[in-house]
């Protein structure tokens, strides 16, 4: 595949109108393999992970043995380090490859582009680090364990096909690759009944907010008689409906209100905590940082980077809805007692954050791409310490715990930090202090000044959180610590968080430049 | 917004016939009801049990089995009235293999993880 691909990739690049292929006289699609290698990858392992489950020799009569456990989580892992290879090796061949395209108006449904490759890039690093937070809850042996490789691996197809989708079609496809297998996730922990109630919950709220979508969608595709997001904008100048412009109004506020939903956004957030902590923590972790990233790469891709649409409608409502969510976020995020609540909504004010550049216009993307891989880094570490110390528990597990385990102690302070925006944790600093220059330069200042408001409720609860850590227990709490799971992965998961951190704190440089430059589209 | 008239009247007429003829109905009729009347018709036979009926869960999985071969079939059929013609050939056989290659696959996993089996 590779020698073949590789010029075939190269034709393409030649002629980016890609119609001028040597397959346009067939007709059949042509279809570029270098352009989709790793979502590729990723389904032929997943094809694999059940095909081993199916076929490797059971332990008892549902569940496989460790030795078995170990072997598909192993090779879940070796396929999206492969994945994450092939998309290197896009980025290093650099240009702009393109497939699936029509010839007539010219148009691909698939393109590998800057916003791509950073979406692709922190998709499958997460990835990554929530298959060895998977390790440890898998351990036990409770969860069917192919299923749930299986699944974790087609939301990650969707997580990256998403942010390459050109196409309306396309856009909901990928949407619901990610969505769906998360449902069946949550509720494999069979026989836990938070489980199934945050599967039913997370089931209800997704369909409504895919319905939504797609109402607005069908909508957008009335008026501008196309359904590819780069014909859009000139379908709707000479769209033949006389008051077009009150339906495209109503289409895009529709599809904000849907992906609203996936980001949880106030006033769609309230499933948050429930479903994050009936879920297992990988899944939850799953959940607030690549389901979270898609929700955003299909919002970004729809109304900033191809061809803004409307943006003087949508704008003021972005805005809006950002400083509502982080304020909601933060106020709800205060009062709670559990670790992975606190965290939900923590994450629900963090998408305020994210949301708060794009309520300066379609230039603010950027910004927005910025905050979230540093978002993502944090709070994808703060999961992974979670996990390891007491598989989510009530914040007063946590009393002490740099006496008992130093090492989980000080990676949790340093994410809680991070997350707080304060100086030690450089990360997260530098995430506001992008997304505030974009905000006061955009003359958006009102929205600065709720953000800077809330940067300091955030405080109360992070340093809250971060100096329980350092304070004696009263008493021995041993008793309470996490069932006997097999850790070392989830702290080899732990360890790549912190230094992809410590990295993004050190060089901030690399997210600026990656992020700014997908917001070129 | 006027265009929309006619919708609303054929809906207000549609409306009054249904009720109309309801009510001429129960106007007209003599009703003499009996205990026997008055009981479930199920079939001629004298109702058993309760409304709510349970069924076996496990036809579940079967009703899943068939819409995995229902939402294949929406697919074989366009792929059927097309594949012969000029333009398309073998990449078009191979794809249609391909995708039935991945139904396939759920089914051979349904089987090994004992599915099939009603025991």
């Amino acid at each position: 595949m590779t020698t073949t691909s590789a010029t075939h990739a190269a034709s393409h690049v030649a002629s980016h109108a890609a119609t001028a292929s040597p397959h346009a006289a067939t007709a059949v699609q042509a279809i570029d393999y270098a352009a989709i290698a790793p979502p590729l990858a990723l389904a032929l392992t997943a094809c694999a992970v059940l095909l081993l489950d199916a076929f490797l020799p059971h332990s008892s009569r549902s569940s496989h043995g460790p030795s078995v456990r170990g072997a598909l989580g192993f090779t879940a892992l070796a396929g999206v380090i492969a994945a994450g290879a092939l998309l290197v090796a896009q980025a290093v061949h650099g240009g702009t490859l393109s497939t699936f395209c029509v010839p007539e108006p010219a148009a691909c449904s698939y393109v590998v582009d800057h916003i791509t490759l950073v979406f692709g890039g922190l998709t499958l690093v997460a990835g990554v680090v929530v298959i060895l937070m998977s390790m440890g809850q898998l351990s036990d042996g409770d969860i069917p364990v192919g299923e749930w490789y299986f699944l974790l691996l087609c939301a990650l197809i969707g997580a990256i096909t998403l942010p390459a989708s050109r196409d309306l079609v396309m856009l909901v496809v990928a949407l619901e690759l990610v969505s769906l297998p998360v449902f069946a996730l949550t509720a494999l922990r069979r026989y836990d009944g938070r489980a199934s109630e945050a599967a039913v919950k997370l089931f209800l709220v997704s369909v409504v907010s895919t319905a939504i979508t797609l109402f607005g969608i069908s909508l957008l595709y009335g008026a501008s008689g196309t359904l590819h997001l780069s014909h859009i904008a000139g379908g709707l100048a000479k769209s033949p409906i006389p008051e077009a412009h009150g339906v495209v109004t109503a289409a895009v506020m529709l599809v904000i209100a849907g992906f609203a939903f996936k980001v949880a956004a106030v006033p769609f957030h309230s499933w948050a905590a429930d479903v994050y902590q009936g879920a297992s923590v990988p899944v939850a972790a799953l959940l607030s940082v690549i389901s979270k990233a898609a929700g955003f790469a299909g919002l970004i891709l729809v109304l900033a980077v191809t061809r803004p649409l409307y943006s003087e409608v949508w704008v003021p409502v972005v805005a809006v809805l950002a400083a509502l969510t982080m304020t909601i976020g933060n106020l709800l995020a205060m009062r709670q007692r559990h670790a992975v609540r606190l965290l939900a909504w923590s994450s629900v004010a963090q998408s305020g954050y994210i949301l708060a550049p794009l309520g300066v216009g379609p230039e603010g993307a950027g910004a927005a791409v910025v905050y979230l891989v540093f978002y993502a880094a944090m709070n994808l570490g703060a999961f992974a310490v979670a996990m390891l110390v007491a598989r989510g528990g009530s914040l007063a597990d946590y009393r002490g715990l740099v006496f008992r385990r130093p090492a989980a102690a000080l990676a949790l302070a340093f994410f809680l930090v991070c997350l707080a925006g304060l100086p030690p944790g450089l990360a997260g600093l530098f995430a506001k202090v992008a997304v505030f220059r974009e905000l006061v330069d955009g003359g958006v200042g009102w929205l600065a000044v709720v953000m800077a408001v809330n940067t300091v409720i955030g405080l109360y609860y992070y340093v809250t959180w971060a100096a329980a850590l350092f304070t004696p227990a009263p008493a021995p709490v041993e008793a309470r610590e996490a069932p006997a799971v097999r850790l070392a992965p989830v702290a080899v998961g732990v360890a790549v968080s912190v230094v992809i951190t410590v990295v993004f704190s050190v060089a901030p440089q690399v997210v600026f430049d990656a992020g700014l430059l997908s917001a070129l589209g | 917004m006027s265009s929309y008239a006619p919708v609303i009247a054929l809906f207000a007429i549609g409306v009054a016939v249904f009720a109309g003829a309801l009510l001429v109905n129960r106007l007209l009729r003599p009703t003499h009801s009996t205990p026997d009347k008055l009981t479930t018709y199920e079939c001629g036979v004298d109702p058993v049990g309760e409304g709510w009926a349970q069924s076996q869960v496990r036809y579940y999985v079967f009703t899943y089995l068939y819409v995995v071969f229902a939402v294949d079939a929406v697919f074989l059929f366009p792929w059927a009235t097309v594949f012969a013609r000029p333009g398309y050939g073998m990449t078009t056989l191979v794809e249609m293999f391909v995708f039935l290659g991945v139904i396939a696959l759920g089914i051979v996993y349904a089987w090994r993880k004992r599915v099939l089996t009603w025991t």
